[in-house]
């Protein structure tokens, strides 16, 4: 048996990335060759979070306001991505519901992608990168093309999906919730699906696919959320965006 | 120089404190690991790889190393804010107008927590990509997770803190998402407000989350974190076939036997 931890690197009998040589393997003192690296690394991000601290003032508008509404109001940038749904979909939805599951989701992560295969590998195997590249442009794509429709879809006097569908005589709940969620389930699925079929993925790339599909999501959302939303939360040109918004300066 | 130098280095309270000589062969260089307290959180030894920047990134590192700055940058805030909805926004103005560094090390604060969470976030990538998470880190991936939900609840506790435009309406932007859950959405809100609306009771009640609660549940994670990075052998090192126990052996033995 320990013949097959000594066959080298590059020739096995899968298509497993063999990157990293046995060589490398082998221990160092902790002291100096990792130290020395996170001193450095410590130094440098002090240096650089410094350097932005005398340079770039943090923000700070005028004070609280209960009766002056900014346009736009907007969350700090990591939750613009679920402030970007906030415009899609039911609030108990946006706010609760899908931050929950994206939570309980990734801690399921390693439940549902059991072995030990491929531990400690830059993206798994000769598959993993093409199926992440494939996962982020498929993503993007949904993404970027569901909140276009949803924003200029004329539906009477309103634009959107959810208002398209309450004009033909769809309840509230379907068009807000049901819809929303069909769209949120259908995307992850169809990409677990396709990758499965063109790549013969096994668990280890699907689950790549659907990470790469959250990160693209999160990416996607939080770029548009922070620099193509502006009065009104309308989409916008970043350069059309009022800074600071109305009413905070 | 040199003779100042041995003397201090010689001295009694010199040794006291190190308790063995600058780390230059194997033995000291193991020693100075398992004597420090913060170097302990090592192991003596680690494979090659794990040094390697293109490995981790030092990801993990630099979350840990913000968290430093921002308890050290958040401690001389604390010396000037007064959580009150009338003081607040003008203890923050005074800081940045009056006292020594005040606005340095406010805007230090800012930047550090959008770094750590950066960091965080990039860590966690990280850490997917390269299928560190398959057991037996699947639990330590786990407490990964709650340390993200914790470190997005400590920067956006801050937020609300100034006082000002930005922070009261971010806030109340996440109160209306919090006010949406299903079934108890308005005991959720009443619980983040302490009301019914963004007040003195909202603002204390962050207050103490932000500085006394979520840094001590962050410190406890973290250090089980840790705790669980050396429990599970240390950082991750390749896996190439689906183990059985017998070839975990020999990957063992065959660790052993690099290794003197
Ligand atoms: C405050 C947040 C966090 C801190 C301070 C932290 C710190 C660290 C450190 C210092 C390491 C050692 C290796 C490295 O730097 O990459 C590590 C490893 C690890 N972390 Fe984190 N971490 C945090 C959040 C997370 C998150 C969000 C996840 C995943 C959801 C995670 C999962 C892991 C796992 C599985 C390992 C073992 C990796 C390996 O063996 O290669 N951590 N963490």
């Amino acid at each position: 048996m320990a013949t097959e931890v000594q066959r080298p690197a590059g020739e096995g009998k899968d298509d497993l990335l063999r990157t990293v040589d046995e060589k490398d393997l082998k221990p160092v003192h902790v002291w100096p060759n990792l130290v020395s690296i996170e001193l450095i690394g410590a130094l440098t991000i002090t240096l650089l979070l410094s350097l932005m601290a005398i340079f770039v003032a943090a923000p700070f508008y005028r004070m609280a306001d209960p009766e002056l509404t900014p346009n736009p109001s907007k969350a700090p940038w990591y939750f613009l991505g679920l402030q970007e749904l906030l415009l899609h979909m039911h609030p108990a939805l946006a706010g609760v519901v899908v931050p929950t599951a994206v939570l309980v989701l990734l801690g399921a992560i390693p439940y549902i992608d059991r072995s030990k295969k491929g531990t400690g590998i830059w993206f798994y195997s000769k598959k993993g990168v093409p199926i992440a590249v494939f996962s982020a442009i498929y993503t993007t794509i949904w993404n970027v093309g569901l909140i276009l429709v949803d924003e200029y879809l004329p539906a009477g006097g309103a634009n959107g999906i959810a208002p398209w569908l309450k004009m033909h005589g769809f309840p509230d709940a379907f068009a807000e919730i049901f819809v929303p969620i069909a769209f949120m389930t259908f995307i992850p699925f169809s990409l677990w699906t396709i990758v499965k079929r063109r790549w013969q993925a096994d668990m280890r790339e699907c689950m790549i696919a659907m990470y790469s599909f959250f990160l693209a999501s999160f990416i996607v959302l939080t770029i548009i959320g922070t620099a193509f939303r502006g009065e009104g939360m309308a989409l916008s040109w970043p350069w059309d965006i009022p800074y600071p918004p109305h009413g905070k300066e | 120089m040199s003779r100042l130098w041995r003397y201090i280095t010689s001295s009694r309270l010199w040794k006291s404190i190190y308790r063995n000589p600058y780390p230059r062969d194997k033995r000291s260089r193991a020693m100075v690991i398992l004597n420090s307290l913060a170097l302990h959180l090592h192991p003596v030894r680690v494979p090659k790889r794990a040094t390697r920047i293109t490995y981790t990134w030092g990801l993990g590192g630099l979350a840990t190393w913000c968290f430093v700055l921002l308890t050290l940058t958040g401690v001389f805030l604390m010396w000037y804010y007064i959580p009150t909805t009338q003081d607040a926004y003008w203890t923050i103005v005074q800081l940045q107008t009056e006292v020594t560094f005040g606005a340095f090390l406010r805007n230090l604060h800012r930047w550090a927590a959008h770094a750590m969470v950066l960091a965080v976030l990039a860590h966690m990538t990280r850490v997917f990509y390269t299928g560190a998470y398959k057991p037996p880190r699947d639990f330590n991936w786990v407490i990964g997770v709650a340390l993200l939900l914790v470190t997005c609840l400590l920067s956006f506790s801050g937020y609300l803190l100034p006082w000002d435009q930005l922070a009261y309406w971010a806030i109340a932007v996440g109160m209306e998402m919090g006010g949406a859950t299903p079934f108890i959405g308005k005991q959720v809100r009443m619980a983040l407000l302490g009301g019914f609306e963004i007040g003195q009771q909202t603002l204390i009640r962050w207050y103490t989350l932000h500085v006394i609660f979520l840094p001590l549940a962050c410190i406890l994670l973290m250090a089980t974190h840790f705790w669980r990075v050396r429990k599970d052998g240390n950082i991750s090192t390749p896996v190439y076939e689906d183990d059985d126990e017998e070839t975990l052996r020999a990957v063992e033995a065959r660790r052993q036997q690099l290794a003197e």
